[in-house]
């Protein structure tokens, strides 16, 4: 199974002050994400998760705050990392880097067309998967704010609740 | 300063190498484990899906630490490093191993299954051995398994149960969510015996581990009560109280030092300050899980023994098995439930219990005996994450969205799934066998394992069978969507095999006490020793296993000193 597959087609089986680290000039220095990658992905994550629906908002729960420190961290994939950044680029020049400034129906043209490649539906998938995890995760790694995730979704954590991010030993 | 020559020194801290270290101790004598992982203390556990499910954590980074698997693809023999897939084939590598993070669901052998090839005959493309030990002579250390490791259940009288010498249980078995009613009023419905299984989970109380509270969360997680049987719990706690087990956690075996008989040294690096240690004993005990146990036998080949320690057989990684072979489940959904209230199956954390061993042994008048499987239920795992991410799609379109939001509530809100496992036979061929790759080393300079995997045709169509009649007991229930998936991919957790025990050294690596035939301070302690693994998960005979070894090594300790 080759790795570039996997990573695509893959299915894998009280913050309230730690929202304020994320202000977006502390991830940019922090990890010279590039502003353009940065607002592409945060506007496709509010469109996955709008205002409007039954879900909290993308910005609710720090989806792209989320998405950033997690493809930083030093557990993450690194392979993934690179594809999340690369599939962001081709995202901005399919569009001519108009994507953010669209209104809801022409984003959604634009997403189903990127759908329509294989990388392109890889990306959003795994673009999928990193905000999946904001909503769901437990609330101490940033996303989840005041557990609204689970609260939507009529579901909990267990417990004991983690006490620091990624078992902090 | 003089090195410390410990009397036995065991590699990896999982099921086998615990129970062996705690026979050992209890007799008195120095053990030292050395264990690659770090140690995590029961009150540092908790139910964070990220880190446990979704992260390296527990288990090397791929990028340092991997194997290759071999698959046939098309006719022809495929590698790949699991870098590259990410399919892992580690399984917790902390204190107590894979063990923390079992589901616990356990189950004895069959005594048949110690015979399997006098009883039921030679299988073509299959390499069948009767074991050297009978059931007779496992089940004292199953029973003490059940009691030392704390094993709730309840024995209800069974064709195919294996006899136990005390009928009743160490304790009884856990709770149970309200579908179980439902489940033993169909299966009674259909002519099918509805079994309790039994539960390497504590219902009760018990010395300074308390009853399992019900976390929702069990398999993949360490436990936070001390509930779940692990060799952490059952057994490094209490040989460390006696004062005689030294543990060595972050320390990884590189390699084994042998002359032509004696092994003399393991060498360890540590994994958090990269310092390399000898450590000297009388004995050597292998017990890093069976892949990885070939593996560091396989690196540790020198001038006396330039195939491997324990290899003049040749036989060393040979017939790798795994505990599988396959799954499937069916869907309840609240707005149409007849059957059962909805409400009852939301009830979190409650085990299902229920295996079915009907289908154990076929053993039909008109033709010869053959053997079956074993059917284990159990909800889907109620993992947040990672049952939002699988409902991402419809007709292989993203959702996002309200169509997104619409599709996760139902999920979440309307329906529970109940799944099946099957186990059968992995029968033991020339096509799955673990060896070294020789182009790949890991992050310590050492070969990777290579593991060739492939299933004979039989147990996909035992599988197969057994799966159609598991389907219309889930009809009855009144599930629905529901599905089966047949494969020869194995479970990774499941494994054993590539160091077979026997009485003739030329065709084993160790003897019936799982001792080398060509080393004489050398025991091999974990799955690896089994010829055949019979239709069950594996860790009970593990954990039985290993104490029977850990008294094999306390004998010949006594003999020496
Ligand atoms: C999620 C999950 C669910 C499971 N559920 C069940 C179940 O319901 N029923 C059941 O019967 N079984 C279950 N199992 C399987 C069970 O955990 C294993 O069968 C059992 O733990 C294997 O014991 P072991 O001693 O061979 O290996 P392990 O318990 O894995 O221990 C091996 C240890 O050796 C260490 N090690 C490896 N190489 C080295 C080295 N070179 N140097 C130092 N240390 C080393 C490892 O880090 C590890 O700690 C499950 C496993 C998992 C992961
Ligand atoms: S408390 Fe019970 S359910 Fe939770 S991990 Fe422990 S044994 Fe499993």
């Amino acid at each position: 199974m080759n790795r570039r597959f996997f990573i695509s087609f893959s299915t894998y089986t009280f913050i309230g002050a730690s929202n304020l680290l994320y202000s977006n000039n502390i991830i940019f220095n922090k990890f010279q994400f590039r502003k353009d990658i940065y607002n592409i992905i945060e506007s496709v994550q509010k469109h996955f998760f709008p205002q409007d629906s039954q879900l909290p908002f993308a910005s609710e729960f720090s989806s792209i705050e989320f998405l950033v420190s997690t493809i930083y961290h030093k557990r993450f994939d690194k392979d993934i990392r690179n594809f999340v950044i690369s599939g962001a680029k081709d995202f901005i020049s399919q569009e001519n880097g108009q994507f953010i400034n669209y209104n809801r129906e022409d984003k959604e043209i634009a997403l189903r067309k990127f759908e329509n490649s294989s990388r392109g539906s890889k990306w959003l998938s795994r673009i999928m998967i990193l905000s999946m995890e904001a909503l769901l995760s437990d609330p101490i790694y940033g996303g989840n704010f005041r557990k609204s995730g689970w609260i939507a979704l009529d579901t909990k954590g267990g417990n004991p609740k983690p006490k620091s991010r990624y078992i902090n030993l | 300063m003089k090195d410390i020559i410990y009397d036995v020194a065991i590699i990896g801290s999982g099921a086998s190498g615990g129970a062996v270290a705690y026979q050992l101790c209890k007799a008195g004598y120095k053990v030292v484990i050395l264990e690659k992982g770090q140690l995590i203390q029961r009150d540092e556990f908790s139910k964070d899906e990220l880190a446990y499910c979704r992260r390296d954590i527990v288990t090397p980074n791929l990028f340092d630490e991997f194997h290759t698997i071999e698959e046939k693809i098309d006719g022809k023999w495929i590698e790949t490093p699991t870098y590259q897939s990410g399919w892992s084939f580690w399984n917790g590598n902390i204190v107590g191993g894979s063990s923390n993070f079992m589901s616990g669901m356990f189950h004895r052998m069959h005594p048949d299954d110690f015979r399997l090839k006098t009883i039921y005959g030679k299988i073509d493309g299959a390499n069948v051995e009767d074991w050297v030990i009978n059931y007779n002579d496992l089940e004292p250390y199953y029973r003490l398994a059940e009691d030392l490791v704390g094993i709730s259940g309840y024995s209800k009288k069974h064709k195919y149960e294996a006899p136990r010498s005390r009928l009743k249980f160490f304790q009884p078995p856990t709770e149970e969510n309200n579908i179980v009613n439902l489940f033993d009023k169909c299966c009674n419905k259909l002519n099918i015996t509805p079994l309790v299984t039994a539960r390497a989970v504590l219902s009760k109380n018990i010395g300074k581990r308390d009853a399992c509270y019900y976390s929702n969360f069990c398999g993949s997680y360490g436990c936070s009560s001390g509930a779940k049987g692990s060799s952490r719990e059952a057994f490094i706690s209490p040989a460390l109280a006696t004062g005689n087990l030294t543990l060595l956690s972050n320390s990884h075996v590189t390699h084994l030092d042998s002359s032509e008989k004696i092994i003399k040294q393991a060498n360890i690096i540590n994994n958090i300050t990269n310092q390399k240690l000898k450590i000297y004993a009388k004995f050597f005990v292998v017990a890093s899980q069976a892949h990885e146990s070939v593996r560091l036998l396989l690196n540790s080949a020198n001038k006396f023994h330039p195939n491997g320690l324990s290899n003049s057989s040749g036989e060393l990684g040979k017939n790798l098995i795994f505990s599988a072979g396959g799954a499937g489940g069916g869907t309840f959904y609240k707005d149409d439930m007849s059957k059962i209230d909805f409400n009852n199956l939301m009830d979190r954390g409650l085990f299902i219990n229920r295996s079915i061993l009907d289908w154990y042994i076929k053993d039909d008048w008109w033709k010869p005996k053959e053997k079956g499987g074993l059917v284990e239920f159990m909800f889907e795992h109620q993992n947040n994450i990672s049952r939002a991410v699988n409902s991402r799609y419809k007709d292989n379109r993203l959702l996002w969205g309200e169509e997104l939001a619409k599709k996760l509530k139902d999920k979440f809100t309307k329906t529970k799934t109940l799944r099946f496992e099957i186990f059968n036979d992995w029968l033991p061929t020339d096509d799955c066998f673990i060896s070294i790759d020789k182009k790949r080393k890991d992050k310590y300079g050492m070969p990777v394992g290579k593991l060739r995997i492939n299933a004979h045709p039989k147990d996909l169509e035992i599988a197969y069978n057994i799966s159609k009649k598991v389907k219309i007991i889930l009809k009855e229930m009144g599930a629905k969507d529901i599905y089966s998936s047949i494969s020869a991919v194995p479970p990774q957790n499941l494994i054993a095999g590539g160091c077979r025990f026997g009485d003739n050294p030329k065709t084993s690596v160790i003897d019936k006490n799982c001792k080398s035939h060509d080393i004489k301070n050398l025991f091999i302690a974990d799955a690896s020793f089994m010829p055949t693994g019979g239709s069950t998960p594996y860790s009970w005979t593990i954990y039985a296993n290993a104490l029977r070894v850990g008294e094999e090594v306390v004998k010949v300790l006594q003999k020496k000193l």
